[in-house]
């Protein structure tokens, strides 16, 4: 009996067009909608080339450091180049600012300053980097009268004011920081949002048990009638369709990953039998999710699959699949909803293997989820233990 | 004879509504029995209950002499039932459809086989083993949802209007393979609202309105109730009062009415009425257009003991 | 009326989901504007937000380290718990994390240059903080080798540091609300298409499915009255959304809406609404099947709001997947959100700055209009 029920039921889910598409081919059309939209997020976030104007002045032509430096920094040959520079008067640059085409200019009077539109990223560094120029002006200067003094005090008349400057300038020059990035590798923001796209693909899975079971219940279909006036224990076909469906949802998933994985280069850490273990638990809290669906509303299948699918898409919002940034506010600010959330504790749970060192977050979302599905189950069955209906 | 299904003092209600109110009746082994009542009399009501899909709220069911309940397992081997709404899988093609159901209670492959091929030979299906339920027309489809209930020859089966909306090829059709299945030793409940079904087909009859039996019997027993044995129906154009009212006089006569040029008489008693009017009519030199009698139907009946058409 | 009755009835019954829709927005409006809430029209440098971990004790030349990067850059405070630090870092509620090691101060002072241990991610800011940092310390090391008496070394160095640049800001605008306003109209994109294709599609194949349409072409009613009453329903639905969604805006970020520029975002979203209902329409009379209605809109709004930049700010898409983009409505939609955070618009001649996309969001509605009328009388001949 258990063999016939599974056998039809995945017979009936695969040939189920809305089903399939949910669990096999939707996930994959967004997957790469992600793929396309943020493929490019991660190096655009690094500092781009700043177009700016500098004004030439004669105070300017005459100050080698900056006319050196500006020169460069604008090299398109140096490795950090930062700017693409335009030197005009200053009407010309007025101009270029008011129209957007630079962030701002330079002009060196009596004193450096800057021309900006706005408040902004690319301003601040453009004015950083004036600094920076400012400051190694100042260190020369202050570097020489120290040295001056120096050799001064040694009793030196005959200083070699050359020698001096060439010593200061190839001291900044040669000088090496020493900072070392101890940062995580894996920092790459967009994979939460494939995360939240497994996540989806586990809850959308609801819809395979939302069919399969709505089929063996008297209440809810005419099939589910002629089954319910059958030699058969319910609860014996529940679980064999339950089965069926979390099979079908698992060969889904498994697609998804390969895509995912190969053609979408989407890192999940390295902890594999972690991984395997989250994708089964958290499509198993789909298929949950569809049976209590399934179970309490007594609607016909497109409405359920309305409702679940809200439900899910509304779940992956508010765990990062619209903006990784909702993620993070709601984590803090109501942290209440993605604790109740399986989007996010699939999300999360995902998230954590690929970015911590530690297991504690993982295993607290695998255990909210396992408590999420036994409490679907639990609901479920309250409401699937009269056998009889009041009506049908 | 043997009872297959007692039910006793049987009421159930939706909310306030009583569906059924206080039912006793018992259904015999080898007969057809037809439940016979306009839409909402609680037919269908009446078959959910007895397959304890539906709660109850008084009185006792017992089929094949033991108490009926969801998990009575071995009752529930034995019975079949068509639902009034087609219940199948699109996405199983006909010959899966009937192996799935047929499924829930053989579990012998090879005899599952054998009995999913008679079935679909009984409903004359066999030409379209391969097809989908979307392919099929209405009155196919409605064949195909008789074959999966009745596929694992059950001895006890229970047809929810199994005609509703059928073509009359696929009527005769289902009538002739339900008129089989009693032939190789079923005992069935049909129910329906049209009467010549009933008439046609059933051994006896239940007749229900709003969750009352108002009559049971065979179908000449029912006619009785009716109160009137024929009725004659003729054609004359002007006709006139004086006519009219000796025909009132006449032996047996229990009403005339005349109206839109056509005479119809009924009788209380069927004996020589027919030849009485006949020689009346040439007496009188009145001319006709057509005369026609009819023996009562169920509509009469129903329509004596409740006031209302069987068909609304 | 009867047409416009049942047309209300079927609204009623999935009002869910428009709310589902309008929720997701006013999160994404409401939280998004809570946590930028800086407001200003001074040149403040952006200032990266960075986590100093001092490993050594607060004198000296490490407590002017963290007093230069103070002055730099907003100090954020977090427990010293690297699970909580990486969290921070990639949420990018921190950009950068400065590790001072033990022994510091002495190890500097002894010209040992001691090695400064940080986290990173690749952003904007952390890139500027570390060039705050690069430059601190390259002062810092290149004077300690002519300066070894601590306290005339930290005045040298912050002497130096201190010379400031002038800075002058040549536009004066409240930025950060148009920022905020762009970015919910954008936000829009999603929850317009979504709900206008969802409800418009279910209404269109309630009416249309071969029955009803049968009895309805065989009816009295004149069959393009019976059209125009459904568009002109589902028009006041889309147009009630629209307006809905502006007050939600005004409510959400303010008087930013009462001027030129919101009247430019007002303009903008109504045209891009009635294109949502022509995409819909359209939609709705390829589609009658209630199952599919569900997957369609999904695949459209998110489709088209991921690849546009809804969701993820325009300028981070790659060029290849703009230029698919050009064949959405929503590009040109959100083209001029983009423009209106960036441009001041001071008279009404300058709305005019908006019509080269308005426009061409038109000429998708009159090539819909076309297309479903097309459809629309090939459709009303049954097989």
């Amino acid at each position: 009996m258990f063999k016939h029920q599974f056998k039809y039921t995945l017979k009936t889910l695969f040939k189920s067009k809305s089903l399939i598409f949910w669990t096999y081919a939707f996930p994959i059309i967004l997957g790469t909608f992600f793929y396309l939209a943020f493929s490019n997020i991660e190096n655009s976030e690094k500092l781009d080339v700043i177009d700016i104007a500098v004004v030439e002045t004669n105070e300017y032509n005459e100050d080698l450091v900056y006319v050196e430096t500006f020169n460069r920094l604008s090299d398109d040959d140096n490795e950090d180049k930062m700017f693409n520079i335009k030197y005009v008067n200053e009407d010309k640059a007025k101009e270029l600012l008011n129209k957007g085409k630079i962030t701002g200019y330079f002009i060196l009077k009596d004193k450096p300053s800057i021309y900006v539109k706005e408040n902004g990223i690319n301003e601040t560094i453009f004015k950083s980097v004036v600094e920076e120029i400012n400051n190694t002006k100042n260190m020369i200067n202050t570097l020489s009268e120290e040295k001056i003094k120096g050799e001064l005090i040694k009793g030196n008349q005959n200083i070699d004011y050359e020698k001096l400057y060439n010593e200061i300038i190839s001291k900044i020059n040669n000088y090496k920081s020493n900072i070392q990035n101890v940062s995580n590798d894996n920092l790459s923001y967009t994979m939460i949002e494939f995360y939240t796209l497994i996540a989806m693909a586990c809850l959308n899975g609801a819809i395979l048990s939302i069919i399969a079971i709505n089929n063996v219940l008297p209440n809810m279909t005419g099939i589910g009638k002629r089954v319910g006036v059958s030699p058969v224990n319910k609860f014996k076909l529940i679980l064999s369709s339950t089965l069926a469906s979390y099979i079908v949802e698992l060969l889904g998933l498994i697609i998804l990953f390969i895509y995912t994985i190969f053609v979408l280069k989407v890192d999940y850490g390295s902890n594999l039998p972690l991984i395997i273990l989250l994708a089964l638990i958290g499509s198993f809290a789909g298929i949950t999710l569809g049976i209590l669906v399934a179970t309490i509303f007594k609607l016909n299948d497109n409405a359920k699959t309305g409702i679940l699918i809200s439900f899910t898409m509304l779940g992956c919002f508010f765990s990062g699949m619209m903006g990784i940034t909702m993620k993070y506010i709601i984590d803090k600010n109501i942290p209440i909803i993605n604790k109740l959330n399986p989007a996010n504790m699939i999300t999360d749970g995902f998230y954590s293997l690929y970015y911590y060192d530690t297991l504690d977050r993982f295993y607290f979302n695998v255990i909210s989820l396992l408590i999420f599905s036994g409490l679907m189950i639990i609901i479920s069955f309250i409401s699937l233990r009269g056998q009889k209906y009041d009506s049908i | 004879m043997k009872k297959v299904i007692e039910v006793k003092n049987l009421t159930k209600k939706y909310k306030k509504i009583k569906a059924i109110d206080n039912l006793s009746f018992d259904v015999y082994e080898g007969e057809i029995l037809g439940l016979l009542g306009p839409n909402g009399s609680g037919k269908s009501t009446t078959i959910n209950t007895i397959l304890s899909l539906l709660k109850f709220q008084s009185g006792s069911i017992k089929v094949f002499g033991k108490e009926m309940n969801t998990d009575s397992y071995d009752i529930k081997r034995n019975i079949g039932v068509v639902f009034q709404e087609v219940a199948v899988f699109e996405e199983l093609d006909v010959y899966d459809n009937i192996d799935y159901f047929c499924g829930l209670y053989i579990k012998d492959k090879e005899k599952r086989k054998k009995y999913v091929l008679d079935a679909i030979d009984l409903v004359g299906l066999s030409d379209f083993k391969k097809f989908y339920p979307k392919q099929l027309s209405g009155g196919l489809l409605r064949r195909l949802n008789i074959a999966c209930g009745i596929a694992h020859k059950p001895k006890l089966i229970f047809l929810d209007e199994p005609t509703v909306a059928v073509d009359p090829q696929s009527r005769n059709n289902i009538l002739d393979g339900i008129k089989k299945l009693r032939d190789n030793g079923a005992t069935i409940v049909y129910t329906t609202h049209y009467m010549e079904e009933v008439e046609l087909l059933c051994d006896r009859i239940i007749i229900l309105d709003k969750g009352n039996i108002i009559a049971s019997g065979t179908s000449d027993e029912l006619k009785t109730l009716a109160k009137i044995e024929e009725k004659v129906t003729v054609e004359i154009n002007n006709l006139d009062d004086r006519t009219l009212e000796e025909i009132k006089e006449f032996k047996n006569v229990d009403e005339v009415s005349y109206t839109n040029n056509n005479l119809i008489i009924t009788y209380k008693k069927g004996e020589n009425n027919f030849s009485y009017l006949m020689d009346y009519l040439k007496k009188e030199k009145i001319n006709y257009n057509k005369i026609y009698s009819e023996r009562p139907t169920l509509n009469d009946v129903f329509l004596e003991l409740t006031g209302k058409e069987l068909r609304d | 009326m009867t047409v416009f009755k049942g047309f209300l009835k079927i609204l009623n019954k999935c009002k869910g989901i428009v709310i589902m829709y309008t929720v997701m927005l006013l999160f994404f409006g409401g939280f998004t504007i809570s946590t930028s809430d800086e407001n200003s029209v001074n040149f403040s440098e952006d200032k990266p937000d960075i986590l100093i971990i001092n490993n050594d004790e607060n004198s000296g030349i490490t407590k002017n380290l963290i007093s230069y990067i103070k002055e730099n850059s907003n100090i954020i405070k977090i427990d010293n718990d690297e699970e909580k630090i990486n969290d921070a870092l990639f949420y990018r509620d921190i950009n950068y994390v400065i590790y001072i090691p033990k022994n510091y101060r002495i190890d500097f002072l002894d010209n040992k240059n001691p090695k400064i241990e940080i986290k990173k991610v690749n952003d904007y800011n952390s890139s500027y903080a570390n060039m705050i940092l690069e430059k601190y310390l390259k002062v810092a090391n290149i004077y300690k080798s002519e300066i070894d008496n601590e306290n005339i070394l930290i005045e040298k160095i912050n002497d130096t540091l201190d010379e400031d640049v002038n800075v002058n800001i040549t536009e004066k605008q409240n930025k950060s609300s148009l920022e905020r306003m762009t970015f919910y109209y954008n936000f829009c994109n999603y929850s317009l298409l979504a709900s206008i294709i969802y409800i418009v599609c279910l209404i269109l194949s309630s009416f249309k499915n071969e029955k009803i349409s049968k009895r309805t072409i065989i009816s009295s009613m004149n069959y393009k009255k019976y059209n125009r009453i459904l568009l002109l329903s589902s028009m006041l639905f889309a147009v009630c959304l629209w307006i809905l969604y502006v007050i939600l805006s005004f409510i959400l970020i303010g008087d930013t809406l009462i001027t030129l520029n919101g009247l430019g975002y007002i303009i903008n979203s109504f045209v891009f609404t009635i294109c949502a209902l022509v995409i819909a329409l359209f939609i709705g009379n390829l589609v009658t099947n209630k199952n599919a209605i569900n997957g369609i809109v999904n695949v459209v709004a998110l489709g088209s709001s991921f690849l546009c930049g809804s969701f993820v700010p325009v300028e981070f898409l790659p060029d290849s997947v703009l230029t698919v983009a050009h064949i959405f409505p929503s590009y040109y939609f959100i083209q001029n959100n983009e423009m209106l955070e960036k441009i001041k618009i001071t008279s009404f001649g300058d709305l005019s700055k908006l019509f080269p996309n308005i426009l061409i969001m038109i000429t998708f509605i009159v090539i819909f209009i076309v297309i479903i009328n097309i459809i629309s009388k090939n459709k009303r001949k049954i097989g």
